[in-house]
């Protein structure tokens, strides 16, 4: 016996353990070399009938032998494991479409509520609900509306026989959450509005708003606000979005502001989207107005807070590239099924 | 509000573009809509003087006027009332082309020859006013070019003026917030007054009988005033600012109130019976013709102005017919009142009127103003139309002016803002506003609130002025900190997101609908009226009821699918429905609905064929029992139900501790038909509140069984009106303990069977919690159940 000997002894097994072509013939090449009267045994048997001086080569090559035969044997073991045994039975076709059923769709403006609401989660903020049907008290005059203010009017709200209305704002559940509650109040109220437009592209008698109220005892200032929707602008519309403030006028906030977003389209260059401003209005904010704070008991002396509003729809439209409000209540399966 | 820009300059010093002051003011708060450039260089167009103007004789409006273009004198066939001889006009000699490229040449107009063309404002693309040529100055010299007299293109803005703030609809108004924006000042015209004798309380007597819906009002008398036009400066400067010019008197009134605010008017006072002026609320039944020509039937909560017979005016909205400007004015009554808002406004929209008087009124005007607007108007009726001023005014004015000191703390304007606005800054951008500081301590300033600026009432109000000044820009970011609040809870809303992402893992997608729908359509779903919401003020008639339910839309929505080929649809809804509760109040409840059509639900290749109403029915009973149980409503009782709208003994009603959650069923046929939907159609509908009531109940958990289960099938063949849950309750109710799981995997009916009989396959699991059953032990239990199946239900087995 000598090195060579072994070596074509090692041939010999991985051409067989190649050629088996089930997991029977490999079974069989094992036991004829590896097994306990296999020829590896032999080998290792008559080694002391070797030379010293060829021994440890002998050796070293029965220890290839052992080492290549089983890694081969394993290999091509697993191989034959996974050969499709159903590969052959007539009429399967794994071509066929898979029969597991897909999953529906959330309505584009729901997906972008639980967004908005998961987003300002992170950083403390519950949700608060109230109702549709909202007293003139909540809706408007706890907000601080002017009497003769025209969003009293029977042309832009829609007035009950019971001489409630269909809220034409979120902004009352903010009234009734600080009349149950104490300051630190944060809160994000989503929910369907009213009012009386005549349907268009961009006007629905129906839509829906979210909004967020932030209350402490502690001073809070504009640059909180600012902060907090920057932080929401990024993580709603993507990473390079910048927020500005415009001065304007609600009833409900001094300072009022209109918080604009980057345009996600042209990233702030300029686009037909944003009307080459580089900027889409997106939110009215403000500081709370302290004649609020006195409706529900709270001392502006010794509270101070932000409020701010966003309309669902518009968000949907802007991030979504939606031209028409009226898509959204079609209820159009192919529409509906892209936000999948 | 449109603000000329060379109007604007005459008050503050201005050398912004337009786009630069546009930046300017829409960081200030006062939005800027466009842009506008008027005018132009006219090419070709020239100054061309009316020489003669005679009827066409075969035309009822046209002439034919004799133009001079300054060399020779041309035919031209013109229909404008005010094309008289005389006037200097805009020409558009032959050859020339109007800004909007039509080129002007020869042609044929009722038979006579017209060469060029006398321009309307509108065809010189200088405002949409095509109720005359324009005008030109009388000493515009023919053969001119037009640009010379129209001089440089003008600039305008369209500003949106926010709600608060009155004072800036008026050119005055926006020059004073340009100055504080430039740090420049505001140089207010100076007024100075011939007037002669007699006084004007002589000539005119006012009673205002109500001083609170007419807190002031002024009166002054102009005699000896003469017919004609404004000056050509003041008719340009109306038209940019989008008003039509009439008459020097009434274009004064106008001019004078685009420029500070005060709306004003003018009475022919020889057209005031008894001359005679009484500010009181409008009787039963009055009525009076407005300006427009319209009659109008006023009611006692109206203002009206009256002379000692009849209502000459509606208080702050439009003047009377009666009582109006007109060639023959020599005399007039010259109005500058203060009206109430509130009034004015529910009088505007009572009628239905809403005029430049009365936008401003309702939002309030400056109450100091009035006597100055009405100087004002008096000095430029003098000059320009020819106006001998009576001595002195009639100011009614019990009230006098309220007057409002507010303190402004330095360190509260740095607290709400958080811009680091320095104490001698905030002072100062007051002050820029003409907001006189009267008092200032080492922590803060009191000021003196306008008269013009209603809105400022507090502290918060002159803090929001500073801030809009000094810059919003500069309101830092910072990183968000605040205290967590913790005794807030969103298990609603949490609830009906888990309830939607489930639906939407099972497959459904989700629709909104409006909350208004048509009244035929509840009628449709055999819901009385009477259990519906009607809208007092709908927008239109297809939306005039609040929904009661979601499923009539959910229909509906179907339908519209199917005819746009979507024939395959599961979707559901979550929304609000509505109903009448006691007296007139309103219930509202939220709801969830479920639609489904087609071949939905089944895992596998789906048929091209319609599916049967109990595959539809059953897909809809398993979704709806598959959503109960991610919900965790506990154990299920069904329960038949018959709804106007469900085909007759395909509906249930799902029922768990004693609770209807919701129902479910198929589509009545008529109903289908209404839509010729031919396939079945489930609909389901579900009470949230209910449904979700333990959808975050914590999980019980059982030890894992110890011993193993024995499995046993049994084929019941029975009659087809033997019903699987007829069998199921029999089999519960003789099982024992041990019997933990029934399932019916199959149901066949075949020849050999028999007609009218079918087989139903059921599992049944056997496993005790004690120890391993045995063979014997399950026989006997099973044999106890076929007996008992056997007697009461007289049903078979098949081996």
């Amino acid at each position: 016996m000598n090195a060579k000997a072994v070596r074509d002894i090692r041939e010999q097994a991985l051409s067989e353990a190649n050629a088996a072509t089930t997991a029977a013939a490999l079974e069989a090449v094992r036991i004829r070399y590896l097994g306990r009267k296999g020829l590896l045994q032999d080998i290792m048997k008559g080694l002391k009938d070797v030379p010293p001086a060829e021994r440890a080569d002998v050796g070293r090559e029965a220890n290839a032998l052992k080492k290549s035969l089983e890694s081969l044997l394993r290999e091509r073991k697993g191989a034959l494991e996974r050969a499709p045994a159903v590969g052959a039975a007539a009429g399967f076709d794994p071509t066929l479409p898979g029969v597991w059923r897909a999953p529906g769709v959330a309505h584009p403006v729901s997906r972008v509520i639980e967004d908005c609401v998961r987003i300002f989660a992170r950083l403390g903020f519950t949700v608060a609900e109230g109702p549709d049907i909202e007293t003139r008290y909540h809706n408007f005059e706890a907000l601080n509306t002017p009497p003769h203010h025209p969003s009293l009017d029977a042309l832009d709200t829609f007035w009950l026989a019971s001489g409630e209305c269909l809220r034409t704002q979120t902004s009352p559940v903010q009234i009734r959450v600080m009349e149950s509650r104490k300051p630190p109040v944060r809160i994000v109220t989503p929910g369907r509005c009213y009012r009386r437009d005549t349907t268009d592209a961009t006007h629905s008698a129906n839509f829906h708003q979210i909004e967020g109220l932030y209350v402490d005892c502690a001073p809070v200032s504009l640059a909180d606000l600012k902060s907090l929707l920057a932080y929401f602008a990024r993580e709603m519309m993507g990473p390079s979005t910048d927020v500005r403030f415009r001065p304007h006028f609600f009833p409900f906030t001094e300072p009022s502001v209109e918080c604009d977003f980057t345009c996600h389209v042209c990233g702030g260059k300029g686009c037909r989207v944003c009307k080459f401003s580089g900027w889409i209005e997106i939110a009215g904010a403000g500081m709370v107005d302290p004649r609020v704070f006195r409706q529900v008991g709270y001392d502006p002396e010794t509270v101070s807070g932000y409020a701010w509003g966003m309309g669902v729809e518009r968000i949907a439209m802007v991030k979504y590239g939606i031209a028409d409000i009226r898509m959204l209540y079609e209820n159009d399966l192919r529409f509906l099924t892209q936000f999948a | 509000m449109k603000l000329v820009l060379s109007w604007l300059n005459e008050y503050v010093d201005c050398e912004l573009s337009g786009e630069e002051l546009a930046e300017k003011l829409t960081f200030s708060g006062t939005e800027v809509e466009a842009i506008r450039t008027v005018g132009g260089a006219f090419p070709g167009l020239i100054v061309g003087e009316i020489v003669a103007a005679e009827p066409l004789p075969n035309s009822e409006r046209l002439r034919l006027c004799r133009v001079s273009d300054g060399h020779e004198t041309l035919p031209v066939v013109c229909g404008a009332d005010n094309a008289t001889a005389g006037a200097k006009i805009a020409f558009a000699p032959p050859g020339s082309t109007l800004p909007n490229g039509t080129a002007i040449g020869e042609t044929t107009l009722a038979g006579t020859v017209s060469r060029g063309m006398i321009c309307a404002e509108d065809e010189l693309a200088l405002s949409d006013d095509h109720s005359g040529v324009l005008i030109l100055p009388p000493d515009a010299r023919p053969g001119a070019p037009l640009a010379e007299i129209l001089g440089e293109p003008e600039t305008v803005l369209d500003l949106e003026v926010t709600w608060n703030r009155p004072d800036c609809l008026s050119v005055i108004g926006m020059a004073r917030e340009v100055a504080a924006l430039l740090g420049r000042p505001l140089r207010r015209p100076a007024v100075t007054l011939t007037e002669n004798d007699p006084a004007a309380s002589e000539l005119v007597r006012v009673d205002v009988e109500d001083t609170e819906l007419c807190p002031r009002y002024v009166a002054r008398v102009l005699t000896g005033l003469r017919p004609g036009p404004a000056p050509f400066w003041m008719r340009r400067r109306l038209s940019l600012s989008g008003v039509r010019a009439i008459s020097a008197i009434v274009d004064v009134t106008n001019y004078v109130l685009l420029e500070c605010g005060q709306p004003l008017h003018a009475f022919d006072a020889a057209r005031l019976a008894e001359r005679r002026i009484v500010v009181r609320r409008a009787r039963p039944n009055e009525r009076m013709l407005t300006l427009d020509e319209a009659e109008r039937a006023l009611t006692p909560d109206m203002l009206v102005i009256a002379d000692a017979e009849q209502a000459v005016a509606v208080a702050g909205v439009m003047g009377g017919a009666g009582s109006e400007i007109g060639p023959d004015t020599r005399e007039t009554v010259l109005e500058s009142a203060w009206f109430d808002p509130a009034s004015v406004r529910s009088t505007s929209a009572r009628l239905g009127l809403n005029t430049e008087a009365s936008r401003r009124f309702e939002r309030g005007i400056d109450p100091a103003g009035t006597e100055w607007a009405s100087r004002r108007a008096a000095a430029l009726l003098a000059e320009h139309a020819g106006g001998m001023i009576a001595r002195g005014a009639v100011d009614v004015f019990p009230g006098g002016l309220p007057a409002r000191s507010i303190c402004c703390r330095f360190e509260r304007v740095r607290s709400v803002t958080g811009m680091d606005i320095a104490d001698d800054a905030v002072a100062r951008l007051l002050g820029s506003l003409e907001l006189p500081v009267t008092e200032r301590t080492a922590v803060a300033c009191v000021v003196t609130a306008p008269s013009f600026r209603p809105d400022l009432e507090e502290e918060a109000d002159l803090i929001e002025e500073v801030a809009r000044l000094h810059g919003l820009d500069k309101v830092p970011t910072v990183t968000p900190s605040s205290r967590v609040t913790s005794d807030a809870s969103d298990h609603p809303f949490q609830a009906l997101s888990f309830c939607r992402q489930t639906l939407v893992g099972l497959g459904l997608t989700e629709i909104m609908n409006y909350s208004f729908l048509a009244p035929a359509l509840p009628e449709l779903f055999g819901c009385a009226v009477a259990d519906t919401v009607a809208l007092p003020n709908p927008v239109s008639a297809d939306q005039s009821l609040m929904r009661h339910s979601l499923i009539p839309q959910m229909a509906e929505t179907l339908a519209r699918n199917l005819a746009r080929q979507n024939g395959r649809a599961a979707l559901f809804e979550i929304g609000r429905v509505f109903r009448p509760g006691a007296k007139d109040s309103v219930g509202e409840e939220t709801r969830l609905a479920i639609g489904l059509m087609g071949a939905v639900g089944q895992v596998g290749l789906r048929g091209k064929t319609l599916p049967t109403d109990a595959d539809m029915f059953l897909a809809m009973k398993g979704l709806t029992e598959a959503l109960a149980g991610a919900c965790h409503v506990g154990a299920i009782e069904w329960k038949a139900e018959s709804p106007p709208f469900l085909a007759p003994g395909a509906g249930l009603g799902m029922y768990a501790n004693g609770k209807r959650l919701g129902g479910l069923g198929l589509l009545r046929r008529e109903l289908r038909a209404e839509w010729r939907m031919r396939g079945p159609v489930a609909v389901a509908e579900f009470a949230t509140e209910p449904l979700l009531e333990h959808v975050f109940r914590l999980p019980e958990l059982n030890p894992l069984p110890i011993y193993p289960a024995v499995e046993r099938d049994m084929a019941v063949v029975a009659d087809e009106a033997t019903t699987h849950g007829q069998i199921e309750e029999i089999i519960r109710r003789h099982a024992p303990d041990t019997l933990v799981g029934i399932e019916l995997f199959d149901i066949f009916r075949s020849a050999e069977l028999g007609s009218g009989k079918k087989s139903l396959a059921y599992a049944m699991t056997y496993r005790s919690s004690a120890k391993t059953l045995t063979d014997e032990e399950v026989n006997l239990c099973h044999e106890t159940i076929r007996n008992a199946l056997r007697e009461t239900l007289g049903v078979g087995f098949r081996e």
